[in-house]
């Protein structure tokens, strides 16, 4: 049965048209996926059908047709929208069992014991029913704010990006719950950044700047860019390459491979006679150890909670190291140490050969390192220009310097074009090339980046991984990077994983390869995980 | 340090709304408060009766007169007067009744009636007084020929455009401050950034000292701008001191204030937080200073807090430098003092932010 129609269905923020004439239907216990970058015109098309912002065209639920958010009113009490962001909808002060009463409160409804308690198991938060949601990690917060959405028993779910930023194992978990809700017949949207989800929904639909570019099953949408997908990963300005395969329209004398879904963008892009940028990156020594940093028992408590108990690490000249673990793991807390961001309460911590003891150290630590952080905070009040500039001036550069610099980068990362415009009218790959740029520019020894690539869009972070590898292999920089995108595990050297501040596995990625053979990174990451309990 | 210098300014001028703000605080605010917030009589509507109908009573009648007053109305009895004064169409009632005659005429102690409507209070006192010295000169008038002057010692209606615009400029000083300083830190915070600040291999102590210094720039501009434009401009308030006293006792000021402003900036987390936190320091502030009722007026524990006040001291070294005209020797007491709060803000604030360095 036919739940929802779709028709013509535009989105505009006064002259910047978020989405274009979108048609879909929507079958009971259905899941309808979305899949596209940031900006593509996901949000807008799933905040029009939940009836939060005005639209154009006509949606139509169950029989009932409407075409503004007032018209939507009737039917919202069957609808439920989960907004982007990380627990967004949630208040740090309220306990987990707070948020229940006043959510049903606000949506008037009546105290259902039983549903409650089952709501609660699923997201296992029936213990912490007492627990601000201030204090649960992230992956928790996400499942609340899951559980909260289904409080009123919609037919309809729209979540918007409920896993991004969020860890395989929690996002595994969101599923679960997804899906057992839908075992009772209810319907939903929801959209993704991670194409290793796609094979969860029934169909897909593919947003590319503010269009559909493509409908279907995933099988379908596989079978479609077949015969342009090859084997292996060359270097040519006709083709893309990504996560070992080649996308081309041209026939290449190469193996055909079978592609993955995040291969549509790339067919696309292509399409629309896109080209890769080429990225040279000089070659040039650096005089540095065989080990850039040395960490030896590293450990961070909060009061009570050890963040990190006792974590041994090591980077080696020329590597990257991919930190992987769930939201809570102590990814973050970990980095921050390296960093010289938070004093270390015990263990030892050497950066080339030096150890880091005092504040001194800790500021002589810092101008040896680059740091990209998450969501490539920088300046918003600046052109890209000055952003670089104010960076040089704090790490001392001379005028001259800088401007040689800021020519070099610009030209060598591909966004010239850009430096008079504000971070937030540039698309997030520009802003993600040039944050790097910007931790580059004091030419460390050693970048750290944390989760450098989420949100971004495929063709963005193919470029963005190629370039680091071009960073690693052509100028000796060690790269320490976190990431929930487990295919991009794959690029790494080496992986270290933790789990509730305890280093769980320390291991070359070719060497679990061999360990778990058959299985992508995603699939070892979650047996890893369920193996250490 | 005047690359910081440069972003945080670049920052603020981007931020349209926030330097439009700034701006009107430092005119439009100020000029309002010195223009609007009057407690002389304005066009006060007065009534009489007039029972022994002789020269001097429309003598003294015809010294009420515009602005301060409307053109007085004749009643024809008290009761209709009391009447009209009920249904506030008269503000003020004077009783000129036979008796008052008499006496006046006889030399004897003559009482006059006033009825005046005093819901508006503080209008209701000044005008009270005005009437009492309109009166007073008629006594001594018909007692001795030779006429007297009254100096007026206090005269409201020319001083409080200039005490109410300096004392808002003082508020306004402080409410910016606050949220300048405050803001340069926790808009770090809030846009995500604060780590990469962080990891700049600068000293925590010069981004700190660099991010204040350029918000108390921006203030000294402001603080020229009022000064310039609607103190000397619009109200042609002279200036009896020396004006570089003025720009030193308010350099300390801003210290002081940046001190404050740093325990908030520590203690936020969002810019919401530095509004909310900002207004419940600095009523208390304002009130202990004497920037709006004096200091001589509130209880003794209440003078004994306000002894902490750092905006005290501005206030009161202001208003020697304009109106007494005090030298600097005769303003070094405001200025140790203002120095040792400033040192001891500072220095607490500068502690509480440090520990996030």
């Amino acid at each position: 049965m036919e739940i929802l129609k779709v028709k013509n269905l535009s989105v505009s923020y006064g002259k910047k048209i978020a989405i274009k004439n979108v048609n879909f239907t929507l079958k009971e216990k259905e899941i309808l996926g979305f899949i596209g970058a940031d900006g593509a015109g996901k949000s807008s098309t799933l905040h029009a059908i939940a009836g939060v912002v005005s639209f154009k065209g006509e949606v139509v639920y169950k029989g009932y047709a409407y075409h503004s958010p007032k018209e939507a009113e009737k039917i919202k009490n069957e609808i439920s929208l989960m907004p982007q962001g990380l627990g967004l909808v949630l208040y740090d002060f309220l306990s987990v069992g707070e948020h229940f009463d006043f959510f049903r409160d606000l949506r008037g409804l009546k105290k259902d014991e039983e549903y409650e308690t089952r709501l609660l198991k699923m997201a296992g938060l029936y213990e912490f029913q007492d627990r601000l949601a201030g204090n649960l990690s992230g992956g928790m917060r996400q499942k609340l704010s899951l559980i909260l959405a289904l409080l009123p028993r919609p037919k309809l779910l729209i979540l918007d990006e409920p896993t991004t930023g969020v860890d395989p194992i929690s996002r595994a978990e969101l599923w679960d719950i997804v899906n057992e809700m839908r075992e009772e017949g209810m319907s939903a949207l929801i959209s993704t950044a991670y194409m290793s989800e796609a094979s969860k929904m029934d169909r897909l639909m593919l947003f590319d700047e503010g269009e559909v570019i493509a409908k279907g099953t995933a099988q379908e949408l596989i079978e479609k860019i077949k015969d342009y997908t090859y084997e292996g990963e060359i270097e040519s300005n006709e083709c893309f390459s990504f996560n070992k395969r080649t996308y081309c329209l041209n026939p290449l004398p190469l193996k055909k491979a079978i592609p993955t879904l995040e291969g549509v963008f790339f067919v696309n892009a292509l399409k629309k006679g896109k080209k890769p940028i080429l990225i040279e990156v000089p070659k040039k020594n650096i005089d540095v150890p065989e080990i850039i940093v040395k960490a030896k028992c590293l450990t961070k408590k909060f009061g009570e909670f050890i963040a990190d108990n006792c974590v041994d690490l090591e980077l080696k000249k020329g590597e990257i190291l991919g930190l992987l673990g769930a939201n809570g793991a102590g990814k973050t807390t970990l980095i921050k140490m390296l960093l010289g961001l938070y004093p270390i309460d015990e263990g030892e911590l050497y950066l080339l050969g030096k150890r880091i003891k005092s504040y001194e150290d800790r500021i002589e630590l810092k101008s040896k390192i680059g740091y990209v952080s998450q969501k490539f905070a920088l300046y918003k009040d600046l052109t890209i220009k000055e952003n670089l500039e104010y960076f040089a001036k704090m790490h001392s550069l001379t005028p001259k310097e800088t401007k040689e610099k800021i020519e070099k980068y610009s030209k060598m990362f591909g966004f010239e074009e850009y430096l008079n415009s504000f971070p937030k009218e540039v698309p997030l790959g520009i802003n993600q090339r040039f944050s790097l740029a910007a931790a580059l520019l004091h030419e460390p020894v050693v970048l750290f980046l944390d989760e450098p690539t989420s949100g971004v869009d495929t063709v963005a972070r193919s470029a963005f991984w190629k370039l680091l590898r071009k960073l690693k292999e052509n100028m000796g920089i060690s790269i320490l990077i976190t990431t929930h995108y487990m295919s991009e595990a794959e690029y790494c050297d080496r992986v270290v994983v933790l789990k509730r501040g305890v280093k769980i596995v320390d291991d070359e990625v070719k060497n679990l390869h061999q360990k778990y053979p058959g299985l992508d990174f995603e699939e070892i990451f979650l047996k890893i995980y369920k193996e250490n309990q | 340090m005047s690359a910081i210098l440069k972003k945080e300014f670049l920052v603020f001028f981007r931020n349209v709304g926030l330097v439009i703000f700034v701006l009107y605080a430092f005119t439009m605010d100020i000029y309002i408060a010195g223009k609007g917030i009057k407690v002389t009589p304005r066009h006060v509507s007065i009534g009489y009766v007039n029972e022994g109908d002789i020269a001097v009573v429309n003598k003294i009648i015809s010294h009420f007169h515009s602005p301060q007053f409307k053109k007085p109305k004749l009643f024809l009895n008290e009761k209709s007067l009391k009447e009209a004064i009920y249904n506030r169409k008269i503000m003020v009632g004077i009783v000129f009744n036979k008796e008052f005659v008499n006496n006046l005429l006889s030399g004897k102690t003559a009482k006059l009636q006033v009825l005046i409507d005093s819901t508006a209070a503080a209008q209701a006192e000044v005008t009270l007084i005005y009437i009492q010295n309109i009166l007073l000169k008629f006594e001594h008038h018909l007692k001795t020929p030779a006429s007297i002057d009254i100096i007026k010692l206090f005269n409201p209606n020319a001083n409080t455009k200039w005490f109410m615009s300096l004392s808002e400029l003082m508020s306004d000083i402080t409410m910016l401050g606050l949220i300048l300083i405050a803001v340069v830190f926790v808009r770090e915070k809030e846009n995500g950034t604060w780590d990469i600040m962080l990891l700049m291999p600068v000293k925590g102590s010069l981004i700190i000292f660099a991010k204040i210094l350029s918000q108390v720039l921006i203030l000294m501009a402001g603080i020229t701008i009022a000064v310039g434009l609607i103190v000397f401009g619009a109200f042609n308030t002279p200036i009896n001191g020396n004006i570089f006293n003025f720009y030193l006792i308010s350099f300390l000021f801003s210290f002081a204030i940046g001190g404050i402003a740093l325990v908030i900036a520590a203690i936020s987390k969002t810019i919401l937080e530095v509004a909310h936190l900002t207004i419940v320091i600095m009523l208390p502030l304002i009130f202990l200073s004497g920037a709006w009722t004096p200091l001589s007026a509130m209880s003794p524990f209440i003078q004994f807090l306000s002894y902490f006040s750092p905006l005290r001291y501005y206030i009161q070294a202001t208003q020697d430098i304009f109106f007494r005209g005090s030298g600097f020797m005769d303003l070094l007491p405001y200025f140790g003092a203002e120095f040792l709060i400033a040192v001891i803000l500072f220095y607490i604030g500068y502690r509480k932010i440090g520990r996030l360095f």
